[in-house]
């Protein structure tokens, strides 16, 4: 068969599935002819073999397990999406790669030299290549790193570069990231979910492996620590609220290491601490992913809560090390992507192998006289993005706006650069259940690897979510694709773990090692949890109660209205006097349930309850991660279910909850490994379970009601124990309260028993590490051991011993009330132990100042 | 001529501080014309960690923590210093050397010296001082193209001196150029700040000083000791000639009497103490003094630097 004949029927298929190029730009994977370019043949062959029904599948299966992933982007703080993933991949040749591969290359150790040189020697300044303004006009020079020595010959660690392709086939270089790149945690995660969806086709592409780049990123970091053979390496968060925190996790998990925050570590004697579990341990290396400026408020922003103060000093006596290093932040000025032909030529000799887009900088007067020539065919880029700040295509700004530009520059020169807009290339993508083009952007990482710099044989591809997208960053909204370099021949599988210099089981390490933030936030998961559970579970049975098919009397309908505000700790609400409420009380049980703003109302519960756990994400299983995703989206419907349910049966809306909630509950008692974060979840289940089963005991069985009355309440409580069955089987004949309080609270063979609950708390509590050595009890554990005491000690008969006129069983509430306040005894001594309490910081005197900059 | 510069810092906190990291620029540096001995520093609690260095202007800085948990803490810096006789009074030849014209002229085409190519870092914006029109437009009748530049400046530090009043209880180190402007009064770093305000504004490079000034008595009356306060005056550059000082709050041009501590693009550069205390509680209270004694007898001599 002759080339062009296959041609022509590759280029027939292509119309079938309705892939059409667009006119005037490099088409990724269609030749101007209209055939397919053969490095992407098999890959959109094979997709057009499949029907449109399994391409969907596929689409969602993508979105599902990226998902299940907890893989997301919060573009803007109170915003979070899940990661979007096309399903098409980025075909690149290894022949175009070898060209981008090297150009890189050069252009990172370039970048590794200007950067030892703007803190250093300034050569480049002396010898006049640069301007002096074009360093000390940057907010991002930080003349407190001035003249610090680089780990090694890499000062620069890990460098990502964003590239286009021009319409005449040439690759661009439109900017760099060098404080902390974001986005290989993102490619890592593309390639896991493409090779689980499209398992064959990635087989038989050949594709080459991203495991190399991580393994030489985790050589390099083990090889900068200052102290010796079994470094101490943490990824540095800002928070759960970061933009890329997903990444962070991932990473963490990945490589291995601790993922803390600026309040995890501590400057002492000199050196970084990590606080955990077991006191503090020393830290050797920190991947940061905070920006520079906010590492150390000792010396730079002075009110930034993100870094850990007094950490320069420790980086400058070289007791840590930093990557990368505080100071890099400089080389993302857009300003040097004008001078860098010229930079090179100076410090190498060399011309770029891959240029930079033009770039005109309106400080210089012919630069800003071009600009201003040309503003509406140009990109406007602030020099230093302050949180807000973007770049504007002049081309989308009216006239007025185009005005209002150019008096900023004309005020601030230094400010601004232009660069010229150049139309990316297009790339298939599958998108509403058709093969569209759009717009692409790829970013490629490189890591210092021991002798010489790596890039990372793939990356991350950014596409337009529109046809005319034409800035491409995920604040609007870009899709992104896993980035397929063709291998000539097939490739070893490489094991990360594979590691000369990992000697010991970094996972048992890490147990023991866990930050005080994250075990302080198990706990409360695990409280919280419960405290939801048990809420959702008394207004299930309230709800049923209330519609009963016999009346309630009207003593034991307060009672039990009266218990939901007790129980939920939602007061006023039915406690307050002569209230109005239990005539019409469906929207105050309606607003403990969804009121998100109320506290202890059963939304604000599970809200905090999914805050813990996002901060302990790294933690948490994939199939945790599951159900904590389906108890968000449940909170999510909430509000809806819960309306329309409420004219009948409206405990169904609650029961999706409660279910997700019992497999949390499973999943916690059933696959998580037994160390420190489990036992906290553990502990906080306990402590919160007999809490609540005390309130519950209280607020319903301490009152005294008639006869029938109290077979109400007492059904309420076993009903929202979960008791009621057992009970029937049990005793057979008409409930009744001595044999309920034995049940609940004394029967060791019910799991849900306070003496079992405070069994567990006592033992659970035994196997964490003590702080001090000696005799007597520590504190903890004497208030466990007189809590279990108390309740095996306790005698039913005496405690419903009623004199006459007696309104309530006194020895019962007594007993419930002092229990519960030695568990919060026990919460606290907990927290004071094993918790952080280091105050926040706060500055010796204000510097209002450097919000200026 | 030789002075002993005491220099006392006593911080109250409310609550416990547990601790502490700090930045102190206390201790003066060495210029051309000032020799200094090595600064001994004591400080209460006793630091667990203490390191100085220079920074990125050349200063001396003292980094200091504390782990010791503590309600007071108090830096005390005693220093010799010799201002040597070149120091000379350059106020007699305002009227020689470049003209404001030819400053600029130089400073654009700074051929080879390299002295005038770093002078621009000190014509930028600073965290604390921002150019303006109006400070353009309060300066501008100073300088005209053919003055000489010295004269010029000097008129710019009189007219400050007399438009503006001294006046301790108005402006705090956070006080904006502009409200300093808008209401004529301020202490002696925001006069130096508002004279680099208009400097830059005009495009002349110019830095923020930090030091002491010693206090004469009145005639026959004792020196009272610890009443003598820490200074600020400014610094301008002339291309090919250097740096020369000029100091607003006295109408001066410094000399023998002005002791250099340190330098930088303005206050937030050199403050002398900043860092970050846990605990301590709501409010703290600073007590500052400073002594500046001079003397006759030989203990320190040019060679003593350190």
């Amino acid at each position: 068969m002759s080339t062009s004949k296959q041609a022509q029927s590759q280029k027939g298929s292509m119309s079938s599935i309705g892939y059409q190029s667009i006119a005037g730009v490099y088409d990724e994977a269609l030749a101007k002819s209209g055939e397919v370019r053969p490095h992407w043949s098999y890959v959109l062959s094979s997709l057009q073999n499949l029907t449109l029904e399994n391409l969907t599948q596929r689409q969602i299966k993508t979105q599902r397990i990226l998902r299940d992933d907890g893989a997301t982007y919060k573009p803007f703080s109170d915003q979070e999406r899940t990661w979007e993933l096309d399903t098409v991949p980025f075909v690149l040749d290894n022949d175009t790669w070898k060209v981008i591969e090297a150009g890189i290359l050069q252009r990172t150790e370039l970048l590794n030299l200007l950067l030892k040189d703007i803190y250093g020697r300034q050569e480049l300044i002396h010898q006049r290549v640069i301007p002096p303004e074009a360093v000390f006009a940057h907010p991002g020079f930080l003349r407190p790193c001035f003249g610090i020595a680089p780990p090694s010959e890499h000062a620069l660690l890990l460098h990502a570069v964003d590239m286009v392709r021009t319409p005449d086939n040439q690759i661009r270089i439109i900017g760099d990231s060098t404080q902390s790149p974001s986005g290989a945690g993102y490619a890592l995660e593309n390639r896991t979910v493409m090779t689980r969806v499209f398992p064959s086709l990635f087989r038989e592409s050949q594709v080459h492996r991203l495991a190399v780049f991580f393994q030489s990123l985790r050589h390099k970091l083990n090889s900068l620590s200052p102290d010796g053979d079994l470094p101490n390496i943490v990824v540095l968060t800002p928070g759960s609220r970061s933009e890329s925190y997903f990444e962070h996790a991932y990473l963490a998990n990945y490589l291995g290491y601790s993922l803390v925050q600026g309040r995890d570590l501590t400057v002492r004697n000199g050196l970084v601490w990590m606080k955990s579990l077991s006191g503090l341990s020393r830290v050797d290396v920190i991947l940061r992913r905070v920006d520079d400026f906010f590492c150390d408020p000792a010396e730079l922003k002075s009110d930034s809560y993100l870094g850990v103060p007094g950490l320069l000093e420790v980086i400058r006596s070289g007791k840590v090390v930093v990557a990368n290093p505080l100071g890099s932040g400089i080389l993302e000025s857009p300003v040097f992507l004008k001078y860098l032909p010229a930079i090179s030529q100076a410090l190498t000799g060399q011309d770029l192998q891959l240029p930079n887009v033009a770039t005109w900088w309106a400080h210089d007067p012919l630069d800003r006289e071009y600009i201003f020539d040309n503003l509406s065919k140009l990109i406007i880029k602030p020099v230093f993005k302050k949180s807000g700040q973007h770049n504007v295509l002049g081309s989308e700004l009216s006239p007025s706006e185009l005005d209002q530009l150019r008096q900023n520059i004309q005020q601030r020169p230094l400010k601004y650069v232009a660069q010229e807009f150049i139309s990316p290339s297009y790339t298939p993508c599958w998108q509403q259940q058709k093969f569209v083009s759009r717009p692409t952007v790829l970013r490629s990482f490189v890591v210092a690897g021991e002798n010489a710099y790596n890039v990372m044989p793939g990356g991350l591809t950014r596409i337009g979510k529109m046809v005319d997208d034409q800035l491409i960053t995920n604040q609007r909204s870009a899709l992104s694709k896993d980035t397929w370099i063709l291998s000539p021949e097939p490739e070893q599988r490489i094991n990360l773990w594979s590691d000369k210099h990992q000697h010991i089981s970094i996972a048992d390490d890490r147990q023991q090692n866990l930050p005080s933030r994250v075990v302080e936030n198990m706990f409360w998961l695990g409280r919280y949890a419960v405290r939801a559970e048990y809420a959702l579970r008394l207004l299930r049975t309230v709800f049923l109660q209330l519609n009963n098919t016999h009346e309630l009397s009207e003593e034991s309908y307060k009672t039990i209205l009266l218990a939901v505000t007790q129980v939920t700790e939602t007061f006023p609400g039915f406690t307050a006097i002569d209230s109005v409420l239990f005539k019409n009380p469906e929207a105050e049980l309606i607003s403990i349930i969804i009121d998100a703003d109320r506290a202890g109302s059963v939304v604000s519960r599970l809200n905090e309850m999914l805050n813990c756990a996002e901060e302990v994400k790294v933690l948490l299983s994939a199939d945790t991660q599951r159900v904590i995703n389906d108890i968000r989206d449940n909170v999510n419907m909430l509000e809806t279910t819960i309306r329309t349910d409420f004219a009948s049966a409206p405990e169904e809306a609650l029961d999706p909850l409660v279910t997700s909630l019992l497999a949390l509950s499973g999943l916690v008692h059933e696959s998580m490994i037994r160390g420190y974060g489990w036992r906290f979840i553990e502990i906080g289940r306990n402590l919160e379970r007999s809490y609540q089963t005390m309130s519950l005991i209280r607020s319903l069985l301490s009152p005294v009601l008639g006869e029938y009355d109290e077979d109400n309440t007492l059904e309420t409580v076993l009903l929202t124990l979960e008791t009621l069955v057992t009970y029937r089987r049990r005793y057979r004949a008409r409930t009744d309260i001595l044999n309920g309080l034995e049940l609940a609270v004394l029967d060791d063979t019910n799991p849900r028993s306070l003496n079992s609950l405070l069994q567990g708390l006592k033992e659970q509590v035994q196997e964490l590490p003590l702080r001090q050595e000696g005799s007597l009890l520590s504190k903890e554990r004497r208030i466990t051991l007189e809590l279990l005491s108390r309740i095996q000690l306790a005698q039913p008969e005496l405690l419903c011993a009623l004199e006459k006129g007696d309104k309530s069983r006194k020895a019962l509430a007594k007993l419930m009330s002092e229990s519960q306040e030695l568990l919060n005894e026990l919460s606290i001594t907990l927290s004071d132990i094993y918790f952080d309490h280091t105050e926040t910081h706060q500055q010796v005197m204000a510097a209002s100042w450097e919000d200026e900059l | 001529m030789k002075y002993r510069v005491r220099h006392l810092t006593e911080y109250e906190y409310d609550y416990k501080v547990s601790t502490c990291y700090n930045r102190a620029h206390l201790l003066p540096r060495e210029t051309l014309t000032q020799s200094v001995n090595t600064p001994r520093v004591v400080i209460h609690p006793t630091p667990t960690t203490g390191n100085r260095r220079i920074d990125y202007f050349g200063n001396r800085v003292y980094h200091f923590s504390i782990q010791e948990p503590h309600k007071s803490l108090s830096i005390q810096v005693t220093t010799e210093i010799n201002i040597r006789q070149q120091r000379n009074n350059f106020g007699e030849q305002l009227g020689y050397g470049n003209t404001c014209a030819q400053v600029q002229d130089l400073l654009n085409n700074t051929g080879n010296n390299v002295e005038s190519l770093y002078a621009r870092e000190f014509l930028l914006n600073s965290p604390m001082i921002m150019a303006s029109e109006s400070l353009r437009e309060f300066a501008s009748g100073c300088f005209a193209p053919n003055k000489p530049f010295l004269s010029a400046v000097m008129d710019l530090t009189h007219k400050i001196f007399k438009e503006f009043e001294f006046d301790p209880g108005v402006t705090t180190v956070a006080t904006p150029l502009e409200e300093v402007l808008a209401h004529k009064r301020g202490v002696c770093q925001d006069f130096a700040h508002l004279a680099i305000g208009c400097m830059r504004s005009l495009g002349y490079p110019t830095r923020y000083i930090s030091g002491y000034l010693e206090t004469l008595p009145p005639p026959g009356q004792p020196r009272i000791i610890g009443a003598d306060a820490s200074h600020a005056w400014f610094s301008v550059y002339s291309p090919g000639e250097g740096w020369f000082e000029f100091d607003p709050t006295n109408d001066s041009v410094p000399t023998h009497q002005h002791i250099v501590t340190a330098w930088g693009r303005d206050y937030s550069d050199v403050s002398p103490l900043r860092g970050v205390i846990f605990g301590g509680g709501m409010t703290q209270s600073l007590n500052v003094s400073v002594d500046v004694e001079r003397f006759e007898d030989d203990l320190v001599n040019d060679n003593t630097v350190v």
